[in-house]
C-alpha cells in the first residue's frame, strides 16, 4: 500500500478535473488528480470537438453564450496548439424558419458574441459542399478543439506546478472523520496496489460519475442525469468551417471539422448508466438525415466511426427530467456542507468543454472561500507549457511535418500521418498505456482504415521497444481491434464497409489473427 | 469466333480469361483496376478451417454444408482448377490438394493453405525446428519480434513446438529513404549484387541449423532469388507474405496477366463496367463508364468475376440495403439479421457471406433458375463462404472460374 | 491567392472520390515515379492521404514530383481520382510560385510557331550543346531532354497546298484533329492519318485549330488551359455538328475526353459535345473492324516491332486498340512493351530537376525497345515518341505509319 498526503484531491480526469487540478496547483496547493482510466477517456473525449463561439446559446441561454465567447478567446490563446480557429457559420436550411436568424443576431448583440450576416453566395463559395438551398448565413468565431490535447495540456501545466496526475487509479472509498473528508482510497489498476491519500479537501469532478463519487463520502444522492449524445465522424472534411443550423438547439444541428475529419452531432437521450452508452441505429439514421440537410449527398459520403458521450448534467427542476437538452448548461457547484453536513468536499456538474477553465475557476474559488483563504486564479493569464507556446493548430501541420522528416522516419499510421518517432516517444512516456491511450494522443488508427494497416506495425514496434512482452503485445492488438470495432459497426455501410472487408481480409485472411495462441493467464491491460 | 467478356481481373477473372482463351474463345477482359491478387497472401487456399484446422482440404471440400460454394463446385471442380493453376504458373505454385501446408504469417500464426510458392515451403515447420525471423529495419510491415514471439508459443498442428528468435538487419534497398515498401525491397532482391551484400550481412548472425524466415520480398521477377539467397546463406529460408502491397500476390498477378496476354486475351482496364443491355434472358452487352461517352462491349457469354464487398461488386447503402452493383442480381444471405454484429472477436460477420447463388455451371440463380442464360459468376461474388476466416477464397475463385469457362466453351 | 485552383468545381468531385480509398497500396506499386525515386512520396500519399490534410493549401511541395502520367487513377480498383487530386493540389501550390519554365513549356503553340519558319536554325540551336546549356540555365529545361523535331513545313501548309483529293468519299465526311504537335512537329503522322482516312473513303475536313491546353494544365495553369480548350472546342465544332472527330494525338484526345472536365472541372456543353465525338485514330480503326467495315487487305510487313501504349491513351479506358489493329497486318509481330510509362509524361521529363527521374522511369521501356528492334518502335503520342526515340536511339513512329504502309500508301 502506498500513502500520500496532499492539500486537495481532484477526482476525475476529464476536462473539468484537469482544469481544476491546474488551477489548484497554480494557487499553490499540493494536489493529486485521480482518474480511473486515461485522461479524457470519458465525456471529454466523446464530443464533437466544437469550441463554442457562444452562437449556439445566444437565444436559448444568454449567460452561457457570453461565457463561451470569453472562454473561446482565452483558450485560443493559452492552448493555441489544441485549438483550430476554423470560424463557423449558422445557416438557415431550406425548411428552417428564416426569422430565427433575426433572433439570433439580436441575441448575439445582446450577449457580446461576435456575429455578422454574410451573403449566402459568399458562404457557398467558401463552403462549396453546403446545401445550395440555404436561405441565410451568419458568420461566427466557432473553432474546433482536440479534447485530449486540451486535457493533457492542462494536466502537464498542473504537473509543472507540482501536481501529481494518477491515471488508472480508481477511487474505492472516501474516509470522513467527524463530518470532514479525511482520506481518499484508490487502487492502481495497472498493478492492483492500494493507495491511500490523506487530504483535507476533495473536489469531485467526475462528471456523469459524480453521483457515484459523492455517495462514497456518504453524501445524499446527487442527481446527475447523464445525457447521451452520439457523434459520427465522416472520413474527410466536408466543410472547413463549423456549420450550425440556425435554429433553436436540436439534434444533429452541427457539423464540425476537427483534424482530418468532420463530425456530425448530436443527440440527447437520458440514460441511467454512463458506462453503458449504446449507439442506436435510429440515432445514426437521424444523424445521416441531419447531415443531408447541411451537405447534400451526406449519406453517400463515407462515415468512419461513431461514438457516444454522456453529458454530466445536474438535475434542474425547471425542466422535465426526460429533456436534458434544455437543462441548464451553466455549471452547478454543490456544497456538501450545507447539503449533507459534510465538510471538505465540493461537487461540480454541468457546464461544457469550452468553459472548462472558467468552471475550474469557480469551483476553486468556492473551495478557497470555504478554506477562508484568498488565492487568486491565474489560469487565464498564463499560456500552457507545450501547446500554448506556438501558433494555433492548422490541419496541414502533420503534412508539413512529414514533408520534412518523411525520408528520415517511417510513417506508421499513414491515414493520420503518425511517424514512428511520435509513437515510440509517446510509448516511452506511457509504457503501460494501451494502444487506445496512445491513440488519443497520436490519432493512431483514427483515419479511414481504422487500424487496418497501422495496428500490426504499432504492435511490433511496441514489442521491440521492450516495454512489453509478446503476450501483452498480442492482447493489446486484440483489444485495439475490438475497441475500434465498437465505434465502427454501428455506422458501417458504403465505402467504410468496403474498407472493413479489406481489413478483415488482411487480419482474418492473410494474417490469420484469429488463430494466434491465447495468453497463458489473463493479461491486465 | 465467339466472344466472351470477363469482368474483373482478380484470381477468378484471370483464371476464367485464360481458360476461355485456351479453349478458343475471343476474350475481352474488362477491369476497373488491376485485380486484387496483390492484396492477398500469394498462395492458393482451398479450405483451412471448418472451423477446426483442416489437414486434407479436398476431403474437407466434400463435407461442406449445402449453400457453401463448394457444394455447387464439388471436389472434382477444385482438383481440375488446382491442376490448371499449376499449369498456368508452373514455377510459382506447388502443393498437394490432399495436404495443407501450415505457414507462419506476419503476426506469427500458422496459416493453413493448399498451394504455395516454392519460396515459402520451408515454413512448413517440424517440431523442434529452430527458426530465426529476420526483420528489415526499413520495412515496417514485417515486425520480426511479433512473428518470433507468437511462433514460439504456438503448438504445431501435429504437436510439438519450434523455437524462434528475432533479429533485424539494416539492409538499404534504396539510398535516401528508411521507409521502403516491400516492392522496393523486392526490386532490390532481384539484383544478385544486393543479395550477396545482404547474405554477407546476415550470415554471421545465424546459428547452425536455423531456418531463416524472411518477409516475402525476396525478388519480384527473379524466380531463383530465394534459392540463390538460401545457397549463399547455407541455410534453408522461407518467405512470409505481407499485408498489401504483397509481393507474393504481385508475382501471381503478373504471371497470370502475362499468361492471359500471351493467350490472346484483350485487356481493357481503368474504367468501371456500369451497365448492360439484355434480350429476354440473355445479356447482350455491357457498358464501360468511359467519359464522356460510355463504351459498349457485346458478347455471347459473360463471366462476372467482380469480387465481393472489398471490390465494390457488392455494396450496402446507408439504409442497410445490399446490392450487386452491376446487374442488380438477386442476393442470398442479405435477409439475415443482424448482418453485422458488435463483437469483433465474435465470429465472422454475416454480411460477408452475402452473394449470388449459382448452379454447377456457375450460372447465377434467382428463384432457383438462371437469371440470364449466358451470365456466370466466379469468385468472391458467390454467396455462402466465410472465405477469410476459413481460408477458402482462392479455391472457390479458381474452381468457379474454370467451371464457368468450361461450361461456356461447351455451349459456344 | 493560394486557393485559386480550388475554385474549379472539379475539385469537389475529385475530393469526394478520396472517400473511396481503402489504402490498398495498388497505386503505389504501379507508380512509375515512386518506383525510381524516394523523392516522390507516391500517389496514395500525395493523393487521397494528403488531401485530407489540405485546406486550400498544399504544404507538401514534393507532390511536384508526380509526373501526372495518370497510372494511379487507372489502376485504382476503388475509383479514386488520384492523379486528378494531385494535379489540383499542384495547381494550388503553383498559384503561389510558378517557375518561368513551366509557363514557357505550357505554351505549345507559341513554341511551335516560333520554331517552324526557321526550322534549320532551331534544329541547329537545339542540337548545339552550348545553346542547350544556356537554355537549361535560363529556362531549366534539361540539356539532354528530348525536343520536338522542327519541320520545314506545317501540316496545315501541306494540307492547304496539296492538290484537292477528287473523291469520291463513299463514307462521308470526318473531322481530323491533329493537335499542336501534329500541326508543327509530327507533320508526317498527320499526313499519313489523313491519307489513310481518305483511302478508306472519308472526306477529311481539317478546321483551323488551336491548342488543347494540356501542357498548361499539367503545369497547373488552369485558367489559360480552360480558355484554350474551349476555344479548341469551338474550332472543332465549326467543321460540322454531328461529325466524328478523328485524332492522331492521343494526349490531346485525353484532354478533350476527360482531363479538362475531371482535373479542371470544366463544365461546358461544347466540351462534352467534342469529347463525345472525338476518337483516337487507332480506336476509330478498331471500331470499324469490330463493325466489319475495315478493309483488311493489308500487305505483309515482315517485322518485329515494339509497341508502347502511352499513359494518356491507357487512361482513356479503351484498352490498346493499336495492338488489335496491328495484329491484322500479316507477318507483323507487335510486342507490347508492358512498361508503365516512358517517363516524359507530357513536359515532366524535359525539366532539369526531373530529367534523371524521367530517364529512370523510362529505362525498362528503352531497354525493351532496344532489345526488340533496332529499326522501329511504335507509340501513339508525340512527346512519348520523342522520349523513346531520344533515349533508345530507335526511330519511333505512330502506329498509323505501318497501317499506311500496309495499305500500300507508302
Amino acid at each position: 500500500m502506498r500513502k500520500l498526503a496532499v492539500d486537495v484531491v481532484v477526482i476525475g480526469g476529464g476536462s473539468t478535473g484537469a482544469g481544476v487540478v491546474r488551477d489548484v496547483a497554480m494557487r499553490g496547493y499540493s494536489t493529486v488528480l485521480l482518474e480511473r482510466a486515461d485522461l479524457g477517456q470519458g465525456t471529454t473525449g466523446r464530443f464533437h470537438g466544437l469550441l463554442h463561439s457562444g452562437g449556439r446559446y445566444v437565444v436559448s441561454d444568454p449567460l452561457s453564450a457570453t461565457e463561451c465567447a470569453q472562454e473561446n478567446a482565452i483558450l485560443s490563446r493559452i492552448q493555441a496548439g489544441a485549438v483550430e480557429m476554423t470560424g463557423g457559420y449558422f445557416v438557415t436550411g431550406p425548411d428552417d424558419d428564416p426569422s430565427f436568424a433575426d433572433k439570433f443576431l439580436a441575441g448575439a448583440a445582446a450577449t457580446g458574441v461576435p456575429a455578422q450576416e454574410i451573403p449566402v453566395a459568399e458562404a457557398l463559395r467558401n463552403e462549396p459542399r453546403l446545401n445550395r438551398g440555404i436561405k441565410r448565413a451568419i458568420e461566427v468565431l466557432d473553432g474546433t478543439v482536440d479534447g485530449w490535447q486540451l486535457v493533457w495540456g492542462a494536466a502537464n501545466s498542473a504537473r509543472h506546478y507540482g501536481a501529481q496526475i494518477l491515471t488508472y487509479h480508481k477511487v474505492t472509498k472516501i474516509d470522513t472523520v467527524d463530518g470532514h473528508v479525511a482520506a481518499v482510497h484508490c487502487t492502481d489498476l495497472k498493478n492492483g496496489e492500494d493507495v491511500v491519500i490523506e487530504t483535507g479537501f476533495v473536489l469531485n469532478c467526475a462528471g456523469p460519475w459524480a453521483g457515484q463519487i459523492a455517495a462514497m463520502a456518504g453524501a445524499h444522492p446527487v442527481d446527475v442525469i447523464p445525457g447521451r449524445g452520439i457523434m459520427v465522424a465522416m472520413s474527410h472534411r466536408l466543410v472547413n468551417r463549423v456549420v450550425n443550423r440556425c435554429i433553436y438547439p436540436a439534434d444533429g444541428d452541427i457539423l464540425v471539422p476537427v483534424h482530418t475529419v468532420s463530425i456530425i452531432g448530436t443527440t440527447d437521450v437520458k440514460v441511467d448508466d454512463p458506462d453503458n452508452l449504446a449507439i442506436e441505429a435510429n440515432e445514426v439514421q437521424q444523424m445521416f438525415d441531419a447531415g443531408e440537410v447541411l451537405v447534400p449527398g451526406f449519406r453517400k459520403a463515407r462515415a468512419l466511426h461513431a461514438w457516444a458521450g454522456a453529458r454530466p448534467l445536474i438535475k434542474d427542476n425547471r425542466v422535465a427530467a426526460t429533456d436534458t437538452r434544455h437543462m441548464s448548461r451553466g455549471m452547478a457547484v454543490i456544497d456538501h456542507t450545507t447539503r449533507d453536513g459534510l465538510d471538505g468536499m465540493l461537487t461540480i456538474g454541468g457546464g461544457k468543454l469550452t468553459t472548462y477553465r472558467l468552471m475550474a475557476e469557480h469551483i476553486v474559488d468556492a473551495m478557497c472561500e470555504k478554506l477562508g483563504e484568498k488565492r487568486v486564479c491565474r489560469t487565464a493569464d498564463e499560456d500552457m507549457p507545450v501547446e500554448g507556446a506556438g501558433p494555433n493548430y492548422v490541419v496541414t501541420h502533420r503534412l508539413h511535418d512529414r514533408e520534412h522528416d518523411r525520408l528520415d522516419d517511417q510513417i506508421i499510421c499513414e491515414c493520420e500521418l503518425m511517424s514512428r518517432k511520435m509513437f515510440t516517444d509517446a510509448l516511452a512516456e506511457q509504457p503501460k498505456g494501451t494502444f487506445d491511450d496512445l491513440r488519443r494522443q497520436l490519432r493512431l488508427g483514427m483515419g479511414p482504415c481504422q487500424g487496418g494497416f497501422c495496428s500490426m506495425r504499432a504492435t511490433g514496434i511496441a514489442l521491440a521497444s521492450e516495454h512489453i512482452d509478446i503476450e501483452r503485445a498480442t492482447e493489446l492488438l486484440r483489444l485495439f481491434l475490438k475497441n475500434r470495432w465498437i465505434g465502427l459497426w454501428p455506422i458501417l455501410h458504403g465505402e467504410q464497409l468496403r474498407q472493413t472487408a479489406l481489413d478483415n481480409w488482411i487480419f482474418a485472411g492473410t494474417l490469420d489473427i484469429e488463430h494466434l495462441p491465447a495468453a497463458e493467464s489473463e493479461v491486465v491491460l | 469466333m465467339s466472344r466472351v467478356v470477363v469482368i474483373g481481373s482478380g484470381l477468378a477473372g484471370l483464371v476464367a480469361a485464360n481458360r476461355l482463351a485456351d479453349g478458343g474463345a475471343d476474350v475481352v477482359l474488362l477491369s476497373k483496376g488491376i485485380g486484387g491478387l496483390q492484396l492477398g497472401q500469394g498462395t492458393v487456399d482451398v479450405l483451412g478451417y471448418t472451423p477446426e484446422r483442416v489437414t486434407n482440404p479436398i476431403k474437407a471440400v466434400t463435407k461442406v454444408d449445402k449453400g457453401h460454394p463448394y457444394a455447387a463446385i464439388g471436389a472434382q471442380g477444385v482438383l481440375t482448377a488446382l491442376s490448371y493453376l499449376k499449369e498456368l504458373v508452373p514455377d510459382l505454385l506447388v502443393g498437394d490438394p490432399e495436404a495443407n501446408y501450415h505457414l507462419p504469417t506476419a503476426v506469427g500464426a500458422l496459416r493453413p493453405t493448399c498451394l504455395a510458392q516454392p519460396s515459402m515451403l520451408a515454413g512448413n515447420l517440424k517440431a523442434g525446428s529452430a527458426v530465426v525471423v529476420v526483420g528489415l529495419r526499413r520495412l515496417k510491415d514485417f515486425q520480426p519480434e511479433l512473428v518470433a514471439g507468437n511462433l514460439a508459443r504456438t503448438e504445431l498442428p501435429d504437436g510439438g513446438r519450434v523455437s524462434a528468435r528475432a533479429i533485424n538487419v539494416d539492409a538499404v534497398a534504396r539510398e535516401g529513404e528508411i521507409d521502403s515498401s516491400g516492392l522496393v525491397f523486392a526490386n532490390a532482391f532481384d539484383d544478385p549484387a544486393f543479395r550477396a551484400r545482404f547474405a554477407a550481412m546476415l550470415a554471421p548472425q545465424l546459428n547452425d541449423g536455423e531456418i531463416v524466415a524472411l518477409p516475402a520480398v525476396i525478388g519480384l521477377k527473379d524466380r531463383q532469388a530465394h534459392q540463390d539467397l538460401s545457397t549463399q546463406l547455407g541455410h534453408p529460408i522461407f518467405e512470409i507474405p505481407l499485408p498489401p502491397p504483397s509481393v507474393a500476390g504481385l508475382r501471381l498477378n503478373q504471371a497470370l496477366n502475362a499468361r492471359a496476354q500471351a493467350a490472346g486475351v484483350r485487356m481493357v482496364s481503368g474504367v468501371r463496367t456500369v451497365g448492360f443491355t439484355a434480350d429476354g434472358d440473355r445479356i447482350r452487352s455491357v457498358r464501360n463508364a468511359t467519359v464522356p461517352a460510355e463504351r459498349e462491349y457485346r458478347a455471347d457469354a459473360f463471366v462476372l468475376a467482380t469480387g465481393g464487398f472489398e471490390a465494390g461488386a457488392l455494396s450496402m447503402d446507408s439504409y442497410g440495403t445490399v446490392t450487386e452493383t452491376l446487374f442488380g442480381l438477386p442476393l442470398v444471405g442479405a435477409e439475415n439479421t443482424p448482418l453485422i454484429h458488435g463483437d469483433y472477436w465474435g465470429g465472422e460477420q454475416p454480411i460477408f457471406r452475402v452473394g449470388v447463388a449459382v448452379d454447377p455451371q456457375m450460372r447465377v440463380l434467382g428463384n432457383g433458375q438462371p437469371v440470364y442464360a449466358n451470365l456466370r459468376a466466379a469468385g468472391d461474388l458467390i454467396a455462402g463462404s466465410s472465405r477469410w476466416s476459413e481460408k477458402s477464397g482462392d479455391g472457390i475463385a479458381a474452381a468457379s472460374a474454370v467451371l464457368a469457362a468450361d461450361s461456356i466453351l461447351k455451349e459456344l | 491567392m493560394a486557393t485559386d485552383g480550388l475554385e474549379f468545381a472539379g475539385h469537389s468531385l475529385s475530393r469526394a472520390s478520396l472517400d473511396a480509398c481503402v489504402k490498398c497500396t495498388i497505386c503505389e506499386t504501379q507508380c512509375p515515379v515512386a518506383a525510381v525515386t524516394p523523392l516522390f512520396s507516391g500517389p496514395k500519399y500525395v493523393g487521397p492521404q494528403a488531401e485530407r490534410f489540405r485546406n486550400g493549401e498544399s504544404v507538401d511541395h514534393s507532390l511536384d514530383y508526380c509526373s501526372s502520367c495518370g497510372t494511379c487513377t487507372l489502376v485504382c480498383p476503388q475509383g479514386v481520382q488520384i492523379a486528378e487530386l494531385n494535379s489540383q493540389a499542384r495547381a494550388v501550390m503553383k498559384a503561389d510560385h510558378m517557375p518561368l519554365r513551366d509557363k514557357l513549356i505550357g505554351q505549345t503553340v507559341l513554341m511551335g510557331k516560333v520554331m517552324t519558319p526557321v526550322a534549320p536554325i532551331a534544329k541547329a540551336a537545339l542540337n548545339n550543346k552550348p545553346i542547350r546549356k544556356v537554355m537549361e540555365a535560363v529556362v531549366k529545361v534539361h540539356e539532354d531532354a528530348p525536343m520536338p523535331p522542327p519541320q520545314s513545313q506545317t501540316f496545315e501548309g501541306w494540307f492547304r497546298k496539296r492538290p484537292t483529293p477528287a473523291g469520291p468519299f463513299p463514307r462521308g465526311p470526318v473531322v481530323f484533329f491533329h493537335g499542336c504537335a501534329g500541326g508543327y512537329f509530327e507533320v508526317e503522322t498527320s499526313k499519313k492519318s489523313v491519307e489513310v482516312l481518305e483511302y478508306l473513303g472519308y472526306q477529311v475536313i481539317v478546321p483551323k485549330q488551336g491548342c488543347c491546353g494540356l501542357a498548361q494544365q499539367s503545369n497547373g495553369l488552369f485558367k489559360g488551359a480552360t480558355k484554350d480548350v474551349l476555344k479548341l472546342c469551338d474550332d472543332l465544332r465549326s467543321a460540322g455538328k454531328d461529325l466524328t472527330i478523328v485524332s492522331s494525338s492521343g494526349s490531346c484526345t485525353g484532354m478533350l475526353k476527360h482531363e479538362a472536365h475531371e482535373i479542371m472541372g470544366v463544365e461546358d456543353e461544347r466540351l462534352k459535345d467534342v469529347g463525345t465525338r472525338i476518337v483516337d485514330m487507332m480506336e476509330f480503326l478498331l471500331d470499324l473492324h469490330e463493325a466489319g467495315e475495315l478493309p483488311t487487305d493489308f500487305a505483309p510487313i515482315g517485322m518485329k516491332v515494339p509497341y508502347h501504349a502511352p499513359c494518356q491513351l491507357k487512361s482513356q479506358g479503351i484498352g490498346k486498340p493499336a495492338l488489335e489493329v496491328l495484329r491484322l497486318i500479316p507477318d507483323l509481330e507487335v510486342v507490347d512493351s508492358g512498361a508503365v510509362c516512358c517517363g516524359i509524361a507530357g513536359t515532366y521529363g524535359l525539366k532539369k530537376e526531373k530529367y534523371e527521374v524521367a530517364q529512370a522511369v523510362g529505362k525498362p521501356l528503352f531497354d525493351m525497345v532496344k532489345a526488340t528492334s533496332s529499326e522501329l518502335a511504335l507509340c501513339d503520342t508525340e512527346t512519348c515518341r520523342w522520349q523513346i526515340q531520344k533515349s533508345s536511339g530507335v526511330r519511333t513512329e505512330h502506329p498509323i505509319y505501318l497501317i499506311h504502309r500496309a495499305y500500300g500508301l507508302s
